[in-house]
């Protein structure tokens, strides 16, 4: 069963259509590529199913649930979390509050009790802090819980947007080119740990590239998207011997 | 209030050093001038770290705090003066306090909703417009004076009462801070539409802020009414907004000790500066320039001054005479 479906998304920009006619599935526990050269209109659509953008027509369903005209913090509370192609991390605060920041949904006790310092109050921000060392840990990021995240290498704050995500406890994560600037070895591990928290989370990841070399190996299924058009979707080996694929990555390396 | 042991030992050191201070005031060794000024500290410090919830810590720049205190010193001194309830005086100031608190949040609150939709300058622009609309409200508000003014009011405040309330709103805003919710605040002000994608609901967070904001300016507005004994329309201008901002961003934006030491710090220059009236406002606008172009994030940065560093400090300077 599909966990989201999209049905005929266009969004325009004044007279630019940046995305026409995109429909796409996901099923459970999929990790799906999405690819297509720079300003194909990926991570427009991305902003779409975020809520960041309202679509100028079309439909959104998420969990049998149109999303369309929902606020970006209901779609995330509804599990669909996201990183960002240029990374948002909450750069001067410390690492480990940006991925409390995401836990926040979650939390039980309200204004006055955390003003009050009840017991419940206390026994959650130790739970919070418990939950976010953890997903740190996985992220190998724990030995740098209190530094702002700024100060980390871009390759740790890539990961750090992914943790963040995570904290928010999502049933979907989309991510933005999470490999950009890394290098060859840093995106080989990126693509394992992909994989290994969408099996340890029970996740399904739509994962956008602009390099499809990338994502061949890891993904399941692969949307190919061109001039803001869905032009070609199948498996890594259909869409490497896919012509369309091949001439409009043109001019682009097509090595696997 | 959320207490560990250190945090009790801090506030109850605080209050007893209020006690003390009171008690010299009682004694006759600090002259009814010292009172005066170190209540109007207490008053700013309340107005300076409530100001800082809402630019500060949500990052939302907001003008509007000398609106905020005048609506909470009017309806406190209506308490206290048109409807006068036939209780001792310290409970009728007590609920004065908290009814002038409580009509303030509801005008932030109502005030904050559409507004804070606005971003940055237009948000300003906003909050500023408010506070004259206030002051204009209460020029021609016959019940409260008009432009003569509200005379007669009880003097109710004393140093003593100021100060306490001071402590607890900075407790309570330190609490806040340090919860949740206050992150899901300061997550605003770091970026707005990454919070949102974190499933914050941004949009009620600044509500809040500018709604406890409002409470305690408010609270203060009360306090002021009951010190000075006469309100004014004109006590609560334009200017009276940038004197709090001023302390926010000298202390720094998001620092409540940065507020609490930039309160003190401007109360008493602003005494020092008193036979040089006109001058005042001059000197203030040029420490706002310095401050913009020299320490931009303000004294303390967003940082918090405490106890550990303090003992931190020390220990590093032993080890450094070794
Ligand atoms: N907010 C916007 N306003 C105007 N044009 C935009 C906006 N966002 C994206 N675009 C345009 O839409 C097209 C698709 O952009 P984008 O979705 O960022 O592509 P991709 O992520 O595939 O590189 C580009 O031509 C881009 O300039
Ligand atoms: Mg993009």
């Amino acid at each position: 069963m599909a966990i989201i479906e999209t049905k005929q998304l266009v969004k325009t920009f004044g007279g630019l259509t940046a995305v026409s006619g995109f429909e796409i599935y996901l099923d459970q526990g999929e990790l799906i590529g999405l690819i297509g050269p720079n300003g194909a209109g990926k991570t427009t659509a991305f902003n779409m199913l975020t809520g960041v953008y309202q679509p100028c027509s079309g439909d959104i369903i998420f969990l049998n649930e149109s999303v369309v005209g929902k606020k970006p913090y209901e779609i995330t509370q509804k599990g669909i979390a996201r990183t960002f192609q240029n990374i948002r991390l909450f750069k001067d605060l410390s690492v480990i509050d940006n991925v409390k920041i995401a836990y926040h949904q979650n939390v039980k006790y309200g204004v006055a009790a955390g003003i009050f310092g009840t017991k419940k109050f206390k026994q959650e921000e130790q739970e919070i802090t418990n939950k976010a060392m953890e997903l740190l840990k996985i992220f190998k990021l724990n030995h740098k819980a209190d530094e702002y995240a700024k100060n980390m290498p871009y390759g740790e704050q890539r990961r750090l947007e992914i943790a963040r995500a995570l904290a928010t406890q999502p049933k979907l994560i989309l991510l933005d080119e999470p490999a950009a600037g890394m290098n060859p070895q840093e995106t080989q591990a990126l693509m394992e740990l992909i994989r290994f928290i969408r099996d340890t989370f029970g996740l399904t990841v739509l994962l956008i590239e602009h390099d499809m070399s990338l994502v061949m190996n890891v993904c399941e299924r692969i949307y190919v998207l061109d001039y803001g058009k869905i032009i070609a979707h199948g498996t890594p080996q259909e869409i490497k011997s896919n012509p369309k694929v091949i001439e409009a990555y043109l001019g682009e390396e097509v090595a696997i | 209030m959320a207490m560990n042991k250190k945090k009790l030992l801090t506030v109850a050191a605080a209050m007893a050093f209020g006690v003390a201070i009171q008690s010299l005031i009682w004694l006759g060794v600090l002259n009814a001038y010292y009172a005066q000024v170190l209540t109007t500290m207490s008053m700013f410090i309340i107005l300076a770290t409530s100001l800082n919830l809402i630019n500060g810590i949500t990052g939302q720049f907001s003008l509007g705090h000398a609106g905020f205190a005048a609506v909470g010193g009017y309806f406190s001194a209506i308490i206290t003066t048109r409807i006068a309830p036939p209780l001792p005086g310290p409970i009728v100031f007590l609920v004065s306090l908290l009814v002038g608190g409580l009509v303030a949040a509801l005008a932030g609150f109502l005030i904050g909703l559409p507004t804070l939709r606005l971003r940055g300058d237009y948000l300003a622009i906003a909050t500023l417009g408010f506070g004259e609309i206030i002051r204009v409200l209460f020029v021609n508000w016959k019940f409260v004076g008009a432009a003569a003014g509200m005379w007669g009011i009880p003097g109710y405040t004393n140093f003593l009462w100021a100060y306490a309330i001071a402590v607890l709103t900075v407790l309570f805003i330190v609490n806040f801070m340090n919860s949740s919710h206050g992150r899901a605040c300061v997550s605003i002000r770091e970026d707005e539409i990454a919070a949102e994608t974190m499933g914050i609901n941004t949009t009620r967070y600044k509500v809040m802020a500018f709604t406890f904001g409002a409470f305690f300016a408010g609270v203060a507005g009360g306090i002021f009414a009951h010190l000075i004994r006469l309100l004014h329309p004109q006590s609560f201008t334009f200017m009276f907004s940038v004197e709090i901002l001023l302390m926010v961003v000298l202390g720094g934006l998001g620092s409540i000790t940065g507020s609490v030491a930039a309160a003190v710090l401007l109360t008493f220059l602003s005494e020092a500066l008193r036979q040089f009236a006109e001058l005042r406002m001059v000197i203030y606008s040029l420490m706002l320039i310095g401050i913009m172009l020299f320490r931009p994030q303000g004294l303390f940065g967003t940082k918090e001054l405490s106890v550990d560093m303090l003992a931190g400090m020390k220990s590093k300077f032993k080890f450094s005479k070794n």
